[in-house]
C-alpha cells in the first residue's frame, strides 16, 4: 500500500433504513430529496456521501442531531452494511470482507468510542478495557498490563475494579475511550467522545488527545456538536445535513467560505478572527515590505498589527518558506466580523 | 424350570467368572402407592430381600399406571393387586404381555357399599339392602333431590354403583368420589354429628380401625352377574348382585423377574399374607404413627416364624 | 390550512373507527343472534346441530393409539427416550447420594441435616442479609425437626436435577427462538399446548417412555417448568442495548464470543428471573409427579391424605411452601445481587470471606454432628410433628355448629341456585350454539383470527366426541374465573391503593400458589361435601391468584402523572378508578385473566380427585387399562378450549396495548 492511498475512502455511500432498502435504492430516481425518500417510507441515514480521509488526518463530522453522523461512522466500520456505494479501508472494499476478515480488521486496526458508551455492565473497568484484547486471545498477563496502562492514561487509576454502574457518566466515557485505545488501532472512530465530560477534564482530554495524535499519528474520525472542539482538533471538518455531507473543508475555509446557507448558519456564532489563519488570506508570490507575520497566526492574534499597519498588504511567511501577501482590508473584515 | 436351567447354563458359559446362578446385583425395584398396607407390605418384602443380600429400591407410582411399568420391567413386581380396583388394569396388562400372575395372598378382599356404625342407629334394618333402600331419604343431601346419596369409589376403580342402583330399582343417586382420600373426608365430615352416610369401602384397610362399620348385604354374588343378565334377582339387568365377598388379592411379577432374580422371585411366589396380618401392617402406620420402614421392622421382628420358611425354601 | 387538514384527518379517523365498530357489532350480533336462535328453536332443528351424531365422530382414539404404538415400537422412540432416562437416572442417583445417601454408586454418606441448614443460612446471609439467613436456615431446621428431612431431600434430589435441565434447555430454546423468528413462531404453539395439556395426559407417556421413578418425574418437571424460562430468555436477549452489541462487535467478537461475553451476561437479570420461575414451577409439581415416581414430600403427602391424616399432610404442605419461598427468595436475591468490587490490596481471605465462612460452617457442623447424633438425624420419635393435635383442631373446627350452618348454607345456595342450574343450561345448549357463541366472543375480543380459532377449536372439541363432559369442564372454569373476578378484583382494588397491603397481597398470592393443591381438597370436601361447589372452590384458590396479582400490578403501574392529572381535573375516586386507572390497567389485568383461565383448566382436571363428572373424571378412568388414545382425545379437548380462550384474550390485550401505546 503506498502512502497516498487514503485510509478511509467513501464513494457514493448510501444507507437507507426501511423495509427493503436495496430494492428501493436501485429503482429510485436520481436526485430524490430526503423528504421525498421519507415519504416513500425510507429514512436516508447516509445519502450519497463521498469523502476521503488521509493517513494521520483528523476528520471532524458535525451536524444537527439526527443528521446521520453516527450512521456514517457505522458505515465506515461496517457496523451497518451500506445500501449503495463503496467504503474502502486502506484500499480494501470492506463490504467484500467475510466475517472472519472483518473480525480480524476490527481486532487489529479499528477502535471506536460510542456515543452512549456501550460498556458491558457485568465487567469491571479493567475487564471492560481489556475486553478487545481478550477477544483476540491475548494472554491474561499482557492484557492486564496493557489495560492498566490505558486506565491510567484516561485518569481512572484506583477505579480498575469498579463496575460501570458505579461510575459517573464522564468516567464511563473515559472507560470507553480507554477500551478503544487498548488494541492500538490505526483508525479511530470517536462518536462524541467528550460529550459527558466537564469542561476541565474535557480540555485536558483534548490536550491529551492532540498529544497522542502527534505521537502516534492515527487516522481519526471524530464526531462532535461543539464547534470550538472541532476547531481545536480538526484537520478538516465535514458538515452533514439530512444524511448528506454539505461541505468538507479545512476549518478556515468552512468559516470563510461556507458552501451553503446551512453551513453558514452553523458557523454564524463562531468568532472567525480566532479561527482564520493568516496564511489562508495570503495570496502567493507578491513581494511586500515589512516584517512577515507567521502563517499559522490567527487573525485575532494579529489584531494590533492589522489596525496599526497602514499598508494595503501585510507579508505572511507561508509554511513552504515563501512569503505571501495578506489583504489587510479582508483581514480587518474578518476581525470585525463583517460579511463580504 | 427347564428355561431357568438353560439360562443358568448360558450365563455360566458366557461369563465364567460367575460360578453360580446368583440373583442379579441390580436393585429390585418395588413400587409403592399411597395407602399404608401396601407401603408397609412392600417394605416388609424389601427387607426380606435385603436379608437375602439383594439390592432393593422403592419407587412411588400411581396404582393404575403401575401395571404398564411392571410390563416394561421398570418395576419388578406388584404386591397388592386388588381384584375390584385394579383387576381391570391388571388384565389389560396381562393381555398385552410382559407381566404375569405370581399367585394370590391368603387374604380375601371385599369392596362394596359400606356404612359407619352410627348409621345403623338411624336405619335399624341394616345391613340388608332393602332396609337401606327404605331409609333412602335419611341419606339425602341438598343436591340429591330427595333421593338417598351413595358415594361410590373413583371411576378408575370401575365400580358399578349406578348400574346396581338401576338394576335393583333403588331410590339412590350415585356420586363418584375422585380418590380414596375424598371418601375418608366424607366419612370424617359426617362423624362429629353422626350423620348417616353410605359410601364405597373395602377391606382390609385402615378405616376399619378408625370407624367401625359394616358392608351392606346385597343379593349374593353369583359368577356371571356382571356378564349374564339372567343371574341375580333382576332377570333383565347386569350388576344386580353385591360384589364377591372374597375377591382375590394377587401378586404380579414382571416376566423377566424369574430369570434375573430367581431366588427373589421364588420368595415372591411363596409369600402370602392374611387379612389380620395386612390389617396389622396398616395399623402400625395409621394408628401408631410409625414410619413404614419402622413398621416393617416391627412386623418382621414379631413374625419371623412366618417369613423365615419363605426365605429358607428359596436360598 | 394545517388546522383544517388536521380536523379532516381526525374526522376521517373517527369515521373509519366507527365504521369498524359498526362492522364488529354487526358480525357479533349476527353470530350471537344465530346462536340464540338455534337454542330457542332446539326442538325443531336437525339433531346434528344439537349434538354431533355418533357416526360423525371419527375414531380419534384408535388412530392415536396406533400412532403411539408406531412411535413406541416401530420407530423405536422408546429406545431413544430410555437412553436419555438412563443418563437422567445417573444424575438423580448422584444427587440422591449426596442428599440422603441412596444406596447406589458411589454410595456417599448423606449430609447431616445441620450441615445443610447451617450452610444455607450462610448462603442466605451472603445473598440477602440476616433475614434471608433466618429464612433459609429456619426452613431446613423446621424440616428436620418435623421429621421430614429424608422426604425433603428425596424431593430435592430430583429438583436438583430437573431445575438445571429446565434452565439449560429453556435457555437453549430461548436463544434459538431469539435467533430465528421462524423457530419462535413454531415454538410458541407447542409451548402453549404443553402448558394446557392436562396433567393426566403426561402420566402414561412419561411412565412408558421415561421409566417410572425419579427419571419420569424429572422429565415431567422439566417439561412443565421450562416455558417461562424460554420466554424470559427471549425477552432478555431482545433487551440488550444496541450500543453494547456494537461495542462487542467493534471489539472483534466472533459470534460465539458475542453470545458468551456480550448477550448472555447482559441479559443476566431476565435469565435469572426465568430460573426463579423454573424453581417455583418445579416445586409446584412435587405432589402431582408423585404419581409417576417422584419420591419424597409429595408421595408422603398423598399417603397421609389417603389415611386421612390431615395434620401431618398440612405440615408437609408447610414444608413445601417454606422450601419454595426459600428458594424463591434466594434466587431473587441472587438476581438483585450485583457483583461488588474490593479495594485494591484487600487480602484474599477478606475477598472470599463468605466462601471461607461457608467451608468453616460445613466442617464445624459436620464434626459436631459426629458427636451429637441429633444434629445428624432427627428420628420420627424425636420429631416435633404435631399431626394428631392438628387433626383434632381441624376436626373440631369443622364440627362447630355455626361453621357447619354457614357451610351448609353456602353449599345449598351455590349448588342449588347457581351451579346446578347453569350447568344444566350449558348442557341444554345445542353444540352449534356454543360454537357460534365462541366464534362471536373471539371476534369481539380480537377480530377474525381469534374468531376463526374459536370456531375451529370448538368444532374440534365436538368432533373429539366428549362434548357434554367438555361443557362441564368449561362450566367449572368459567364459574371459577368469574367468581375470582367477583371476589378478587375488589380485594385487589383495595390493596392497590396501599403499598404495604399490596406487598402482603402479592406474598399471600405466592404462598397460596405454592401450597400443594391437594391439601385444600380434604378440608374443602369436609366443609362442602363432594359437590360442584367444592370443585369450584378448589379451582377458585388458583384463579384468584393471577386475578389479584395482575390487578394489583396493573393498577399500581398506572403512571403517577396520569392519576395526578385526573385529580387536578376534579375526578372523584370512583371516576378516577373507572375512567382512568382501569382502562390503563386493563391490558395487564387481561394477562391475569388469561392466566386464571390456564390455571383453571389445569386445576379443574386435578379436581377430579374430589369427584367430578367432566373430562377429568373420564381421564382418570383411562388410567385403568392405560387407554392412551382416549386419554389424549380428552386431553386435547381441554387444550382446544384453553387455547381458543387464550388466543382471544391475548389478542384483545395486545390491541389495547397498541391503542394505549404501551
Ligand atoms: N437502526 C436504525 N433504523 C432506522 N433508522 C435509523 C437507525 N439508526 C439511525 N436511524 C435514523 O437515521 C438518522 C440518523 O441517525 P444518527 O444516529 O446517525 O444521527 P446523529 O447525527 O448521530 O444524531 P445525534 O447527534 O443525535 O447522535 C435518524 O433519523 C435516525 O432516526
Ligand atoms: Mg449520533
Amino acid at each position: 500500500m503506498d502512502s497516498d492511498t487514503p485510509v478511509i475512502s467513501a464513494e457514493n455511500v448510501w444507507k437507507l433504513f426501511g423495509p427493503s432498502p436495496e430494492a428501493y435504492l436501485s429503482r429510485m430516481p436520481a436526485g430524490r430529496s430526503f423528504e421525498e425518500i421519507r415519504s416513500d417510507g425510507y429514512i436516508a441515514g447516509v445519502k450519497d456521501v463521498s469523502l476521503e480521509v488521509a493517513k494521520g488526518e483528523m476528520l471532524v463530522i458535525m451536524g444537527l442531531s439526527g443528521s446521520g453522523k453516527s450512521t456514517l461512522v457505522r458505515c465506515f466500520s461496517r457496523l451497518h452494511d451500506i445500501t449503495g456505494g463503496a467504503v474502502r479501508i486502506d484500499g480494501q472494499d470492506i463490504m467484500s470482507l467475510n466475517a472472519t476478515e472483518l473480525i480480524e480488521l476490527r481486532r487489529s486496526k479499528m477502535g471506536m468510542v460510542f456515543q452512549s458508551f456501550g460498556l458491558l455492565p457485568h465487567r469491571t473497568v479493567l475487564e471492560n478495557v481489556a475486553f478487545p484484547l481478550e477477544m483476540r486471545g491475548q494472554d491474561r498477563h499482557a492484557r492486564r498490563e496493557r489495560a492498566l496502562e490505558m486506565v491510567r492514561l484516561v485518569g481512572l487509576e484506583g477505579r480498575e475494579d469498579y463496575f460501570p454502574r458505579e461510575l459517573s457518566g464522564g468516567q464511563q466515557q473515559r472507560v470507553g475511550i480507554a477500551r478503544s485505545l487498548a488494541i492500538e488501532p490505526n483508525i479511530w472512530f470517536l462518536d462524541e467522545p467528550f460529550s459527558a465530560l466537564d469542561p476541565l477534564i474535557r480540555r485536558e482530554m483534548q490536550d491529551e488527545f492532540l498529544r497522542l495524535q502527534d505521537m502516534l499519528g492515527k487516522t481519526i474520525v471524530f464526531i462532535t456538536h461543539d464547534f470550538d472542539e472541532a476547531l481545536r482538533l480538526a484537520d478538516r471538518i465535514a458538515i452533514m445535513k439530512d444524511g448528506a455531507v454539505e461541505q468538507v473543508d479545512t476549518p478556515d475555509k468552512i468559516v470563510l467560505d461556507p458552501a451553503t446557507e446551512y453551513v453558514a448558519k452553523f458557523t454564524e456564532e463562531v468568532d472567525k478572527a480566532s479561527v482564520v489563519h493568516a496564511s489562508v488570506l495570503a495570496s502567493d508570490g507578491v513581494p511586500v515590505d515589512g516584517e512577515p507575520v507567521p502563517g499559522d497566526a490567527t487573525i485575532l492574534s494579529l489584531a494590533r498589527r492589522l489596525v496599526e499597519d497602514r499598508s494595503d498588504a501585510i507579508p505572511v511567511s507561508l509554511p513552504d518558506g515563501r512569503t505571501g501577501a495578506m489583504d489587510r482590508k479582508a483581514a480587518l473584515a474578518v476581525l470585525f466580523g463583517e460579511r463580504e | 424350570m427347564k428355561k431357568l436351567s438353560a439360562m443358568v447354563l448360558a450365563t455360566a458359559l458366557a461369563t465364567p467368572v460367575v460360578a453360580t446362578a446368583a440373583d442379579s446385583e441390580d436393585p429390585i425395584i418395588i413400587p409403592i402407592h399411597n395407602w399404608s398396607s401396601q407401603i408397609v407390605m412392600s417394605h416388609v418384602v424389601g427387607q426380606m430381600y435385603e436379608e437375602m443380600g439383594l439390592n432393593v429400591e422403592f419407587v412411588t407410582t400411581d396404582s393404575q399406571a403401575v401395571y404398564e411399568s411392571v410390563r416394561l420391567g421398570d418395576v419388578a413386581l406388584e404386591l397388592e393387586v386388588w381384584e375390584g380396583a385394579f383387576g381391570h388394569s391388571f388384565r389389560e396388562a396381562l393381555s398385552k404381555g410382559g407381566l404375569h400372575d405370581a399367585g394370590d395372598h391368603d387374604a380375601v378382599t371385599r369392596e362394596d357399599w359400606w356404612y359407619p356404625m352410627w348409621t345403623k342407629d338411624a336405619c335399624p334394618g341394616l345391613p340388608n339392602w332393602q332396609a337401606l333402600n327404605d331409609c333412602a331419604e335419611i341419606f339425602a343431601t341438598a343436591e340429591s333431590g330427595g333421593k338417598g346419596r351413595y358415594l361410590d369409589g373413583p371411576v378408575d376403580w370401575l365400580k358399578h354403583g349406578k348400574e346396581r342402583v338401576e338394576a335393583l330399582g333403588m331410590n339412590f343417586v350415585v356420586v363418584n368420589a375422585g380418590s380414596a382420600a375424598a371418601l375418608w373426608a366424607e366419612i370424617g365430615a359426617a362423624e362429629p354429628d353422626m350423620r348417616p352416610v353410605v359410601v364405597f369401602n373395602w377391606t382390609p384397610n385402615f378405616a376399619e380401625a378408625v370407624w367401625p362399620g359394616e358392608f351392606v348385604e346385597f343379593p349374593t354374588w353369583e359368577d356371571g352377574c356382571d356378564s349374564d343378565p339372567a343371574k341375580g334377582p333382576n332377570p333383565d339387568a347386569l350388576y344386580d348382585c353385591g360384589n364377591p365377598a372374597d375377591g382375590y388379592l394377587k401378586k404380579a411379577a414382571w416376566d423377566g423377574m424369574p430369570d434375573k432374580w430367581p431366588s427373589a422371585y421364588c420368595v415372591l411366589t411363596k409369600l402370602s399374607f392374611t387379612n389380620p396380618q395386612i390389617a396389622e401392617m396398616a395399623k402400625f402406620v395409621d394408628i401408631d404413627e410409625l414410619e413404614p420402614e419402622e413398621a416393617a421392622d416391627e412386623w418382621l421382628a414379631a413374625n419371623r416364624d412366618i417369613v423365615d420358611p419363605w426365605i429358607g425354601s428359596c436360598t | 390550512m394545517s388546522d383544517s387538514t388536521y380536523v379532516g384527518a381526525t374526522r376521517q379517523g373517527a369515521e373509519a373507527a366507527s365504521v369498524g365498530a359498526i362492522r364488529t357489532r354487526t358480525v357479533v350480533l349476527t353470530l350471537f343472534g344465530a346462536a340464540i336462535l338455534l337454542a330457542v328453536l332446539k326442538p325443531w332443528i336437525p339433531s346434528a346441530l344439537v349434538r354431533l351424531p355418533e357416526g360423525a365422530i371419527l375414531p380419534w382414539a384408535d388412530w392415536l393409539d396406533a400412532g403411539f404404538s408406531w412411535l413406541q415400537n416401530d420407530i423405536g422412540l422408546i429406545h431413544v427416550t430410555r437412553t436419555i432416562s438412563g443418563w437422567l437416572g445417573f444424575l438423580t442417583d448422584a444427587a440422591a447420594n449426596v442428599l440422603y445417601g441412596k444406596a447406589r454408586w458411589p454410595r456417599l454418606e448423606a449430609l447431616p441435616w445441620s450441615v445443610v441448614a447451617a450452610c444455607s443460612a450462610v448462603l442466605g446471609y451472603w445473598l440477602g442479609g440476616w433475614r434471608l439467613a433466618l429464612l433459609a436456615g429456619g426452613t431446613f431446621v423446621w424440616t428436620a425437626l418435623m421429621g421430614q428431612w429424608r422426604w425433603a431431600m428425596e424431593t430435592l434430589s430430583v429438583i436438583a436435577v430437573a431445575v438445571p435441565f429446565g434452565f439449560g434447555i429453556g435457555l437453549l430454546l430461548g436463544m434459538l427462538a431469539w435467533k430465528s423468528r421462524r423457530f419462535e413462531e413454531a415454538l410458541r404453539p407447542v409451548l402453549l399446548v404443553l402448558q394446557t395439556l392436562p396433567f393426566y395426559s403426561y402420566l402414561l407417556p412419561a411412565v412408558i417412555f421415561f421409566k417410572v421413578g425419579p427419571t419420569a418425574a424429572s422429565v415431567a418437571t422439566i417439561v412443565y417448568s421450562m416455558p417461562p424460562m424460554i420466554l424470559m430468555t427471549i425477552v432478555g436477549l431482545r433487551k440488550v442495548p444496541p450500543d453494547v452489541v456494537e461495542a462487542g462487535r467493534m471489539s472483534g467478537c466472533t459470534r460465539w464470543q458475542m453470545l458468551r461475553h456480550v448477550f448472555l451476561p447482559s441479559a443476566r437479570n431476565e435469565i435469572l428471573v426465568g430460573l426463579n420461575q423454573v424453581i417455583m414451577l418445579a416445586l409446584a409439581m412435587v405432589v402431582l409427579t408423585a404419581f409417576i415416581g417422584m419420591p419424597g414430600l409429595g408421595a408422603k403427602l398423598l399417603a397421609m391424605m389417603n389415611s386421612f391424616k390431615l395434620g401431618r399432610s398440612f405440615e408437609i404442605g408447610v414444608t413445601i411452601v417454606l422450601l419454595a419461598v426459600t428458594l424463591d427468595r434466594l434466587s431473587k436475591a441472587w438476581v438483585v445481587k450485583q457483583p461488588e468490587h474490593f479495594e485494591r490490596g484487600t487480602p484474599w481471605w477478606q475477598r472470599h470471606a463468605f466462601l471461607l465462612l461457608g467451608i468453616a460452617t460445613f466442617v464445624l457442623f459436620y464434626l459436631l454432628s459426629q458427636f451429637l447424633p441429633i444434629l445428624d438425624e432427627v428420628g420420627r420419635r424425636q420429631s416435633l410433628s404435631r399431626g394428631s393435635e392438628i387433626d383434632a383442631i381441624i376436626k373440631g373446627a369443622l364440627g362447630i355448629s355455626w361453621v357447619k350452618a354457614t357451610t351448609e348454607f353456602i353449599r345449598w345456595f351455590f349448588n342449588i341456585w347457581v351451579l346446578i342450574p347453569t350447568e344444566l343450561a350449558l348442557l341444554f345448549l345445542p353444540t352449534f350454539t356454543v360454537i357460534l357463541a365462541m366464534t362471536g366472543i373471539g371476534y369481539l375480543l380480537g377480530g377474525w383470527f381469534p374468531a376463526l380459532i374459536g370456531f375451529l377449536f370448538f368444532a374440534a372439541v365436538a368432533q373429539l366426541g366428549w362434548w357434554d363432559r367438555a361443557m362441564l369442564t368449561l362450566h367449572s372454569t368459567l364459574t371459577a374465573v368469574l367468581l375470582a373476578m367477583l371476589f378478587g378484583m375488589p380485594l385487589a382494588i383495595w390493596a392497590a391503593r396501599r403499598a404495604r397491603a399490596s406487598r402482603w397481597m402479592i406474598f399471600a398470592c405466592d404462598t397460596a400458589q405454592t401450597f400443594p393443591s391437594f391439601i385444600y381438597l380434604l378440608p374443602a370436601i369436609m366443609l362442602f361435601g363432594i359437590t360442584p361447589i367444592t370443585v369450584i372452590l378448589a379451582i377458585l384458590i388458583y384463579t384468584m391468584v393471577p386475578v389479584v396479582r395482575y390487578t394489583v400490578e396493573g393498577l399500581r403501574g398506572v403512571p403517577r402523572e396520569i392519576t395526578e392529572a385526573a385529580d387536578m381535573a376534579g375526578a372523584t375516586r370512583w371516576q378516577k378508578l373507572w375512567k382512568v386507572e382501569f382502562p390503563l390497567a386493563m391490558p395487564t389485568i387481561a394477562v391475569g385473566l388469561n392466566q386464571a383461565f390456564i390455571f383453571a383448566f389445569f386445576m379443574v382436571i386435578i379436581a377430579a380427585f374430589i369427584g367430578t363428572r367432566d373430562l377429568g373424571q373420564e381421564m382418570q378412568r383411562t388410567l385403568a387399562g392405560t387407554d392412551l388414545g382416549k386419554n389424549f382425545t380428552l386431553g386435547f379437548s381441554v387444550v382446544f378450549m384453553a387455547l381458543s380462550l387464550d388466543i382471544a384474550i391475548n389478542s384483545w390485550a395486545r390491541k389495547r396495548r397498541e391503542i394505549l401505546g404501551q
